[in-house]
């Protein structure tokens, strides 16, 4: 099969349980991807199929055949996306484990939202998890890229 | 000659140890509150954040080596028995597997009283045996083709089972650690009571709580050249070296341990686990680097909690508030082991009291082991303590704020010592200013419709003074940029920033030209665990006589090129400037001059002060609406205000406080590990039945440090901060609530079902 990762092509034949997480990790060695609860509890494992969030752990590789999938690695082309700058300003990073995840949710958010509010950002994001409790820096983060303008991973 | 090594005690999670200290080479004139300081106080951007952002930064399971096995481990599925047939023939035989482990494989080693791989079953999710394979996924398999069985014995997983007269022994010394219950007592607590002329008398529950870190405990351990290497998600390198090397009785020279990035400790991570003894066992058995991490199912059973709690609380005053007695019975329930962090030290701590009476018992159970979990002991007495302080306050007619300022202890009350300095009153006054406390109080309650709204507050004292031992060390290459390196971790808190702020405003460097370097035993000098809220106040002290060492090193090697004396000279912003000259040098031209010459600062962490006693302090204002036909509680806004000394990086020292100020909102409403007491197994192991606070739960923080240096407690005058946002959270929303409803609700999490019973047992 062919698996667009981060605008790489790679020729792979993966067993039909393969989860694209275990494919990312272990044979593409692409390890910002996070292995967390493994059934899509925690959100650790986002990454972008086509430009929409999906969980990794959920996701089978046979079925990404021809898909576009982005992980942290390849967001932001030259330089860090504008939600990664932000991101950084904001201090919206702890131990840094679901950040990834967090970053790729909120890409995902401000592509389909355009121009979301705080509510949205909450609701949103709310399948992400983080337990050093990031969350307000991460909610005006999110927030902060808005403002920048429109932002497409 | 003045004595280079001496004695001295330093408190670290409420336990006090003697250690033997090596005196600094210096002792640099504290930073009071006015010293002029340029970049220690600043809201540099965190170091690690561009590592965090992009997914560069590697944790222990990302680890990948040459060659590197993955095992999976087999856990007891039944709280308490015996195995009778562990069989591992038929999963050995499977493709890919690579080889196992059970308790003939590895050395003696007993956690929490129970010896790895133990054929007697304790608790559900004991390690029985781990099996190593070419992949995570076929090691998972070959679990599932071992052939086991195992017989039943009677548990007990409730501290009132564990504590029956006819209960079977979880432990062969008896079901109550020491065999007796812990009292502490301070003046005489009946004489207080008898003095009293209002007395309050409650029983408070807290629940068993998880720390689940996103990243689970794990190791990946390799053979090479002599060495055992461990990459260890943990919180002690040192810990976890001297661990390893006394188990597997290796020298301490041959073991390295390394702790680059870890994702979340939160006080179960502090030395060796399962995950590592299992790692370095298969690595040495097959020659093979191997990885051990746990599953999510083993993070939530097997790696630690903070223990459930039952309180009595009688507490005596005077009409005018001041307290005369406090008197406390507690359980804790430890599962399998653990120290004995209680709920009844705060209760000596927190309020000026002459007769405070704590009786601890903590019961052994057929469960998983508690671990510290932020601010261990305290957050669960604060609970107790707190609410009960809120009823007395409705007992007396007194606003709960001027209660607690009528009994505002001067002293330390267990050991009559001074406070290096205390700005609890500052908390009080600047966050009840923040939070609008007196409108909020008195302002019209609807007390009649569905929706109801309460304010409550709690305060709180964490030792959070830090510590010797500490080494630190300075370097400064030939092209001007400095590295501070120190075998302290990084949890995520922001050490690697606040060292090297410190470093950067000794030796006038810009910040940029510093980098940290930490979490590695064969590379750094020592330094303590992370726990305990200690890292700043401890290693800070000797980052900066190292940073002073270096300075004077590059200031005698830069006063020839100026033709001034080395004490002419100052420096900023990496440029160098003579008194009297205009020229300046930058610290890059002076080290490209002296070419290989390395200029090095050693430096160490002298003793804290004597007969003063050192603690953080806040106060926490909660509002909350209660919707009394579905009992949801939801928290609307939290102010927090902290004493935790000089703050060195305000932004960083900020999240510290909303994090824990959001798993304090998660210990009040959502957080409970579930038992089957008939099955004695974990009803919720799983991030979806466990519930942690998610961003919808998160209502406004405004979180705050009432800044004031404490130059007694340490020349760098920081105090430490992690743990004590945690400790006022839960009392603050309790006190809410029952400000809402007219109602106490006695017991956390405050789920629906909690606060309807409360509801339904007053009559609405």
């Amino acid at each position: 099969m062919r698996l667009i990762v981060n605008g790489a092509l790679y020729d792979l034949s993966a067993p039909g349980h393969e989860t694209l997480l275990a494919t990312i990790r272990d044979r593409l060695h692409l390890t910002g991807t996070k292995l967390v609860c493994g059934r899509g509890e925690c959100g650790a494992c986002t990454v972008l199929l086509d430009g929409r969030s999906a969980y990794s752990c959920l996701t089978l590789t046979a079925a990404c055949d021809g898909v576009s999938i982005t992980t942290i690695e390849g967001v932001g082309n030259a330089g860090l996306h504008p939600v990664q700058a932000a991101f950084i300003e904001h201090d919206a990073t702890q131990c840094g484990f679901c950040t990834p995840g967090q970053i790729l949710a909120a890409i995902s958010l401000l592509r389909e939202c355009g121009n979301p509010d705080e509510d949205d950002v909450r609701r949103g994001m709310s399948g992400n998890l983080c337990r050093c409790g990031t969350y307000p820096k991460i909610v005006r983060a999110v927030l902060a890229s808005v403002d920048q303008g429109p932002s497409h991973g | 000659m003045a004595k280079r090594f001496v004695t001295t005690k330093v408190e670290i999670e409420g336990r006090e140890e003697t250690k033997v200290v090596e005196l600094p080479s210096r002792n640099p004139a504290p930073w009071g509150e006015d010293a002029a300081l340029h970049i220690v106080g600043r809201r540099i951007t965190r170091m690690d954040a561009l590592e965090k952002v992009t997914g560069d930064a590697r944790y222990t399971a990302d680890i990948q080596l040459p060659g590197m096995l993955h095992a999976a481990i087999l856990r007891a599925p039944i709280a308490c028995g015996r195995v009778t047939q562990l069989d591992m023939s038929a999963a050995l035989e499977l493709d890919g597997v690579r080889g196992a482990v059970s308790i003939a494989d590895v050395p003696d080693v007993t956690l929490d009283g129970v010896r790895l791989f133990d054929r007697t079953i304790h608790y559900a999710g004991q390690p029985l045996a781990a099996i190593c394979a070419d992949s995570l996924e076929i090691a998972e398999r070959a679990l599932d083709a071992v052939n086991w069985e195992c017989a039943h014995d009677p548990h007990v997983v409730t501290a009132d089972q564990a504590l029956a007269e006819d209960a079977p022994n979880v432990r062969s010394t008896g079901n109550m650690a020491r065999n007796t219950p812990r009292i502490i007592n301070r003046g005489d607590v009946e004489a207080g009571l008898r003095d009293a002329e209002v007395t309050i008398t409650r029983t408070y529950r807290t629940p068993t709580a998880l720390h689940t870190a996103l990243e689970p405990h794990g190791a990946a351990a390799e053979w090479s050249g002599g060495v055992l290497t461990v990459w260890e998600s943990t919180q002690g390198i040192f810990n976890t070296r001297a661990d390893v090397a006394k188990t597997f009785a290796l020298p301490l020279s041959s073991v390295r341990v390394i702790k680059n990035y870890m994702g979340g400790g939160f006080g179960a991570k502090n030395g060796a686990s399962h995950a590592t003894y299992i790692a370095v066992a298969l690595t040495k058995k097959l020659g093979r680097p191997v990885r051990c991490i746990l599953d999510r199912d083993g993070e939530q059973t097997d790696s630690g909690n903070r223990p459930a709690t039952t309180q009595h609380v009688t507490l005596g005053a005077k009409r005018d508030g001041s307290l005369t007695a406090m008197k406390v019975e507690s359980t804790t329930s430890l599962g399998m082991g653990g120290w004995l962090a209680g709920p009844g030290k705060i209760y000596h701590e927190l309020y000026r009291c002459p007769n405070v009476h704590t009786v601890e018992t903590f019961a052994y159970m057929n469960t998983g082991a508690m671990a510290s979990f932020r601010a261990p002991g305290h957050v669960e007495g604060a609970f107790g303590l707190e609410c009960a302080m809120d009823a007395l306050a409705r007992e007396l007619g007194l606003d709960p704020l001027e209660l607690r300022r009528r009994n505002y202890a001067d002293r330390d009350q267990d050991k009559g010592r001074v406070y290096s300095n205390k700005r609890l009153d500052a908390c009080y006054r600047q966050g009840a200013h923040r939070f609008g406390w007196g409108r909020a109080r008195t302002q019209e309650q609807a007390q009649s419709g569905r929706m109801r709204r309460g304010v409550g507050m709690a305060s709180l004292i964490w030792g959070a003074g830090g510590g010797p031992p500490a080494y630190a060390t300075v370097r400064i290459n030939r092209d001007g940029t400095i590295e501070v390196l120190s075998g302290a971790q990084d949890l995520g808190t922001g050490a690697r920033t606040v060292l090297a702020q410190i470093a950067a405003e000794v030796l006038g460097a810009k910040i940029g030209d510093v980098r940290t370097v930490l979490g590695d035993t064969e590379r750094l000098p020592f330094a303590s665990n992370s726990w305990g809220s200690i890292t700043t106040a401890s290693v800070g002290p000797a980052v900066r006589v190292a940073a002073e060492e270096a300075r004077d090193s590059l200031f005698e090697a830069a006063a020839g090129m100026f033709g001034a004396a080395p004490s002419d000279l100052e420096s900023k912003d990496s440029e160098i400037h003579a008194r009297g000259h205009d020229r300046c040098i930058l610290i890059r031209e002076v080290c490209e001059k002296l070419g290989d010459v390395m200029i090095i600062g050693q430096g160490s962490r002298g003793p804290n002060p004597d007969k003063t006693a050192i603690a953080a302090f806040g106060a926490q204002f909660a509002e909350v609406e209660v919707d009394t036909e579905t009992g949801r509680v939801r928290v609307l806004r939290i102010v927090a205000a902290h004493d935790s000394g000089r703050i060195i990086n305000p932004t960083l020292a900020e999240s510290q406080l909303e994090g824990g100020i959001i798993q304090g909102l998660g210990y009040a409403l959502f957080e409970e590990r579930v038992l089957d007491v008939r099955l004695g197994l974990p009803l919720n192991p799983t991030m979806h039945d466990y519930k942690i606070p998610t961003m919808v739960d998160i209502p406004a923080i405004d979180a705050f440090f009432v800044e004031s240096a404490d130059p007694v407690a340490n020349h760098i005058g920081a105090k430490g901060l992690a743990e004590p946002p945690i400790i006022g959270t839960a009392p603050a929303i309790a006190n809410a609530v029952a400000h809402a409803l007219g109602v106490e609700v006695v017991e956390i999490p405050l789920t629906p079902w909690r606060v309807l019973k409360a509801l339904a047992g007053r009559a609405i």
